[in-house]
């Protein structure tokens, strides 16, 4: 967590020195082109998770989900192009969090469960508890169109790097067959669980598309929301052992200020 | 406007991601419960993961039987459930399941009471693999004087292999000695179970070694009733002797409220070893580690326990007696139908069922023998 404060300080410390610097610039031209930059800081928090497209029959049913409170933090450059400024192009940097607990119960699901160096392969009939956890720095480039003085479109890709990732949860009230369907029956009821963590085959580079709009409501401030459509399998193509791709989709609703 | 529309592309997701599908047809091809037309089963059937054990009564013939199978929902057999089939040999019968994209072949194994090996060396083990071969252990079984397999003897090691501890055969709790009183012998040692066993509660894994079965589907939840003691028996049961070493292990601890193991100061491990002869009746078949030696356990019929148990870095000769319980006969109608089973019992940690003992606790036992009454009085 300290890390991740500290990345935060030192891109508000940087859009700031981008800032002074565009203020504090001699040429012209330079003058120039700043001046028709527009900059803005953001905050806001990421509900969504990490899912399947479609769920895969494995999945019986989703017994709970928990969004958490995944914070985000940006700033975004914009540069609006002709006399209206209709259309935009901006690039940002953002550090948010991608979370979500879910409780589900699964038929015949690819489950690996790995200590001291070996691993119990199987397929799990029963509760799987699953919190993935990850925490990103963010490169959005975006393309702005403007529909009125308060309300602004945007759309583009984004590529995103994970510094911390986490996938992991425990499996309960099932039973696993060890290896695959006609392997040896483990059944597991009461308290007894086991754990699993496939933190360490999480995808460090993802991308996807974002697609949002923000609207000022009050001198500089707006109010943002931004949908992000993560286009990479959240795993390593290596990993095989949940048998679907589950993708990162998340609804970002958030506070921004123009300079 | 640009909201509704956000809303309308979100709602969408969560639609698409929300939607349960059909559910997949079943993968698994298990055979559930047996059964034989006619009053013919002396005990339950045993259904293993690919083995089926019949027990019938001592005058049924084996050469044409129709089992009928019960199997997971949507799978079929091969050849079709009522099939008659001569039973003088093994039979294998297909599953295949549900989806098609699975089989699994089970042997079934018909027996009449059988006369079990008397005398156990511990000279044959078969190396087993669990985890996907990542680890090995021994199953210790018996031949007859004909070279056919006869008994096979009973053990925890599969359920040891899911805590991750172990490797090789002599990483497990049990397994095959080099150093027997002649040839080889059997060693149990109390083992931790590491990180993982801690969190399930279960922190020591006593050695074990018994006649009977044990229930892997149910060890994780119910470890005292995984372990099912016995196998049928038709003799009287006079001496239970062999030879044992016994170096407990340093430390004694017991499990905290949390599953840590806690040193219990001035307590030193004690290993058991006993026979228990008993009556077998229809839901109480055999014993488990809730009843084996209970005292109002009212079908054990005699045990036979060493009184006098000690440490010792040398191997230590037995012979004990079988003790009638009090007010306990044997019924020689009960005898010849089959009745009664026995259960030999060795384990490194006595209370090792609790999962109290001291990790390093080690028992060696060989050259064990039963000696039977040849007449009831």
């Amino acid at each position: 967590m300290n890390t991740y404060y500290k990345i935060i300080l030192s891109a508000i410390l940087f859009v700031t020195g981008i800032q002074a610097e565009a203020a504090g610039s001699g040429g012209q031209d330079t003058k120039g082109f700043f001046r028709s930059l527009e900059y803005e800081v953001n905050a806001g928090t990421n509900i969504g998770g990490a899912t399947p497209m479609p769920l895969p029959s494995e999945i019986r049913e989703i017994n709970s989900y928990n969004p958490e409170l995944n914070l985000q933090i940006g700033a975004t450059v914009r540069k609006w192009f002709g006399n209206d400024t209709r259309w935009g192009a901006g690039v940002g940097v953002r550090f948010e969090t991608k979370g979500m607990k879910t409780r589900a119960t699964v038929k015949n699901y690819g489950m690996e469960i790995i200590d001291n160096g070996k691993t119990l392969k199987g397929r799990w009939t029963g509760k799987v508890q699953t919190r993935y956890h990850s925490q990103q720095l963010v490169v959005p480039l975006t393309g702005f169109c403007r529909l009125s003085r308060r309300v602004v479109l945007n759309a583009g890709p984004y590529l995103s790097y994970a510094f911390s990732n986490e996938f992991d949860g425990y499996v309960s009230d099932g039973y696993l067959r060890e290896g695959d369907p006609t392997g040896e029956k483990i059944s597991f009821s009461g308290d007894a669980r086991a754990s699993y963590d496939f933190g360490s085959e999480l995808r460090k580079f993802q991308w996807g598309m974002q697609l949002g709009a923000s609207v000022l409501v009050y001198k500089q401030l707006t109010v943002n929301a931004n949908l992000e459509w993560g286009c990479n399998d959240i795993f390593n193509s290596s990993f095989k052992t949940v048998s679907f791709d589950l993708y990162p989709i998340y609804l970002n609703l958030g506070f921004g200020y123009v300079f | 406007m640009k909201f509704s529309e956000l809303a309308v592309v979100l709602s969408g997701a969560v639609l698409a991601a929300s939607c349960i599908r059909e559910e997949p047809l079943n993968a698994e091809c298990d055979i559930i419960s047996v059964s034989l037309p006619g009053d013919v089963l002396n005990r339950q059937p045993l259904i293993e993961n690919n083995k089926v054990t019949l027990i019938v009564k001592n005058d049924v013939s084996l050469l044409s039987l129709a089992p009928e199978f019960e199997l997971t929902p949507g799978a079929t057999i091969e050849p079709a459930s009522g099939t008659a089939r001569n039973f003088l040999f093994p039979q294998t019968y297909k599953v295949t399941s549900q989806d098609g994209a699975w089989t699994k072949e089970y042997t079934v194994i018909v027996e009449r009471n059988n006369t079990i090996n008397l005398n156990y060396s511990f000279e044959n083990v078969r190396e087993v693999s669990a985890l996907g071969g990542m680890c090995t252990y021994d199953v210790f079984y018996e031949v007859g004087p004909s070279g056919k397999e006869t008994m096979e003897w009973a053990s925890a090691n599969q359920a040891f292999a899911l805590t991750f501890q172990a490797s090789a055969p002599n990483t497990f709790p049990t397994y095959q000695g080099d150093d027997g009183v002649s040839g080889h012998c059997a060693v149990l040692v109390t083992r931790s179970t590491g990180s993982y066993g801690q969190r399930l509660g279960k922190p020591i894994a006593s050695g074990n070694l018994f006649i009977g079965k044990f229930d892997m589907s149910d060890a994780i939840n119910h470890p005292l009733e995984a372990t099912h003691f016995g196998t049928p028996f038709n003799n009287v049961p006079s001496q239970f002797s062999g030879y044992y070493r016994y170096v407990p292990g340093e430390t004694y601890c017991e499990p905290d409220a949390s599953g840590n193991l806690v040193e219990v100061p001035g307590k030193t491990d004690m290993f058991s070893l006993y026979a228990v002869f008993f009556e077998s009746v229809p839901g109480q078949e055999w014993l488990d580690g809730n009843n084996v030696l209970s005292e109002d356990n009212p079908y054990i019929i005699s045990t036979a326990e060493i009184p006098d148990r000690r440490a010792s870095s040398d191997w230590v000769e037995f012979s004990v007696p079988f003790i009638l319980r009090p007010g306990k006969t044997i019924d020689p109608d009960k005898l010849k139908a089959g009745d009664y089973s026995i259960a030999v019992v060795m384990g490194s940690s006595q209370d090792g069922d609790r999962f109290c003992g001291a990790v390093g606790s080690t028992l060696k036992v060989d050259e064990v023998s039963i000696t039977c009454a040849s007449e009831i009085e």
